[in-house]
């Protein structure tokens, strides 16, 4: 059986000579949830529309379930899903016409579509809201509608573009559990793009990290975190006269585990350690108690993907910290203005 | 083939649910003719009491010449609201959807045009039923009734083609409106719709003769009015179903353009 995913050499250039993927290739393998993890702009969007056949490919060959895309979009079309970043619901008609509709454009019968959107809503628990006009939905039922749409064609392989961007934590863990579900209960291969770490660490069993265009890592979670290294320790001393424990900090250095010491802005010192941070804890006490030092606090750190993100790009991914340039960019990938 | 008949009709299955649903909007539409031809009505009446205007207006009953001129304002206002739709699809994302299903691409301006001329349709047949009960009578009845209604349509389905072409690169909802109204009061204005050629300056006559609306208006004119007067109704009906069919083609190729990338 082929792959779900395949993709070889997927160059986009925008029109306006922007471009939003550079170059990249890899596989997703049936039955596989499968991650873009990266920044606004990084060619998360670009690379999902390339492959639903929104966007047609600077370069490179795309391959679903073995077929190429270039050939048989119609095809491609009925095997795959696709929920965009921003909700599409036509929030003046009810819950059940916006998914008639699309059950419609997706040429299914009325009979298949009564049927099929009865088990996709209650699946995503709408089904009591059918009838009520989707402006009365709060923004978390908006998106599972706008997920449960993407099924009503039963697809193979599901795309979700940053499936809980904008909602609050508890919403964002009920959409976890849906996707998840989607896979054991129906085996579906799911490809998502996402720019939150906790995301894409308890749902993909793989994840690419993408930025400016480039796969930079690609990975089960685990691995990656094990990459960059172990675990850190994180201890705040306070010497007697004040002072920095020159001598406490040299001991501790000299431990065999540790790889080094970082001394951060906030007073703290971070102590990065092959493996098994947790046995160092009771050395780095002795060491301290004999040169006088008393420890205020100590914790340890297990890597996390934020640290993988800043490991393989060398930037912190937050928003704010995105320049002007970025932004455009972003926009002008999501089509909101004007190449011309 | 089948698909595209489908298609659009569920393109406009929803801009038509949307009409009916939006009670407000229905009702002024209704109301919007009847004002019109109530108060613009009488307050022409004068024109028509004096025998030199009369036999330039064709009839002693301004507002039978005037029932023409407001079906084709209807419809135009009516028509331009297919490409403003789009812009509003464009906003919320829907269009992108759309674009996502394996549905043909023609179907999306073909449903919103669709749409737009079924809308025409009830309006117009709304205006036909005030003004006949305001004491318009139709010389041509029925059929010819009927046929002012086709006319209607093929024109709405101008003005849906042209504002649809533009919404294809205009962004933003106020642009295009700016746009339409720059377009849209102009060409009423310009035709023979409220005021008969022989009263305008010959400058204004001359745009008048070219302005498509007047090509509309002609037709209509004549099955209210006179009957049917074949020689004025062949050639309006063959300019204005030429220019429906070239704007269907034109909308389509520019949606087209405009959504590959």
């Amino acid at each position: 059986m082929p792959s779900a995913i395949e993709v070889y050499n997927l160059t986009k250039i925008y029109r306006g000579g922007v471009l939003a993927v550079d170059d990249i290739s890899f596989t997703v393998e049936r039955g596989e949830i499968f991650g873009f993890l990266g920044p606004n702009g990084a060619g998360k969007s670009t690379t999902i529309k390339v492959l639903i056949g929104l966007l047609k490919p600077t370069k490179g060959r795309l391959l679903i379930n073995g077929v190429d895309i270039a050939k048989r979009p119609g095809e491609i079309k009925r095997a795959t899903g696709y929920a965009a970043q921003e909700t599409a619901i036509d929030d003046r008609l009810t819950c059940m016409e916006n998914i008639y509709l699309q059950g419609r454009f997706y040429h299914l019968s009325k009979r298949e579509i009564l049927a099929r959107s009865a088990e996709v809503l209650k699946m995503f628990d709408l089904y009591d809201r059918r009838n009520d006009l989707t402006a009365t939905f709060s923004g978390g039922m908006l998106k599972r509608l706008d997920i449960a749409e993407a099924l009503i064609h039963r697809p193979q392989i599901l795309f979700l573009d940053e499936p809980t961007l904008g909602l609050d934590v508890q919403t964002r863990k009920t959409i976890w559990e849906y996707i998840k579900r989607l896979r054991e209960e129906q085996g579906m291969t799911i490809f998502l793009t996402t720019h939150y770490m906790e995301e894409a660490d308890v749902l993909c069993d793989r994840v690419a990290i993408i930025d400016r265009g480039k796969i930079k890592a690609l990975d089960r979670p685990e691995a990656l975190k094990a990459q960059i290294g172990g675990d850190i320790v994180i201890a705040r001393f306070s010497a007697l006269d004040g002072s920095i424990p020159q001598e406490a900090l040299e001991a501790i250095r000299g431990l065999p585990q540790v790889r080094g010491i970082e001394p951060k802005r906030d007073g703290a010192y971070w102590i990065v350690v092959n493996q098994d941070g947790d046995k160092l804890i009771p050395a780095i006490f002795s060491i301290c108690g004999q040169a006088g030092v008393s420890i205020e606090s100590i914790s340890l750190k297990k890597p996390s993907l934020d640290d993988v993100y800043l490991h393989f790009t060398g930037r912190e991914m937050r928003e704010e910290e995105a320049s002007a340039e970025a932004h455009i960019r972003a926009r002008i990938m999501r089509g909101r203005i004007r190449r011309r | 083939m089948i698909y595209l008949l489908s298609d659009t009709w569920f393109v406009a299955w929803r801009e038509l649910l949307k009409f009916f649903r939006a009670r407000v909007r229905l009702v002024v539409s209704l109301i919007q003719p009847v004002v019109w031809l109530a108060f613009m009505g009488n307050m022409m009446r004068g024109l028509t009491s004096n025998p030199v205007t009369a036999k330039a207006l064709g009839t002693e009953n301004y507002l039978a010449f005037m029932t023409p001129g407001i079906i084709l304002m209807t419809v135009l206002f009516g028509g331009v609201f297919g490409g403003v739709s789009i812009v509003w699809d464009r906003r919320i994302g829907y269009l992108e959807k759309l674009l996502a299903a394996p549905i043909s691409r023609g179907a999306i301006p073909f449903g919103k045009m669709l749409a737009a001329m079924i809308q025409g349709a009830i309006q117009v047949v709304a205006i036909i039923i005030i003004a006949s009960l305001l004491g318009v009578r139709f010389q041509t009845g029925p059929a010819g009734i009927a046929l002012i209604v086709l006319i209607a349509m093929l024109f709405s389905t101008i003005l849906s083609g042209l504002s649809l072409a533009l919404s294809a690169s205009i962004k933003t909802m106020e642009t295009l409106m700016a746009i339409v109204n720059f377009v849209t009061l102009p060409l009423m204005f310009t035709s023979n719709a409220l005021f008969p050629l022989a009263a305008m300056p010959p400058w204004l006559a001359a745009i008048a003769k070219v302005n498509p609306v007047s090509y509309a208006v002609g037709p209509i004119r004549a099955l209210t009015l006179t009957g049917w007067n074949w020689e004025v109704i062949l050639p309006g009906l063959g300019v204005i179903l030429g220019l429906a069919l070239l704007a269907l083609l034109v909308a389509q190729y520019i949606f087209q353009r405009a959504t590959t990338e």
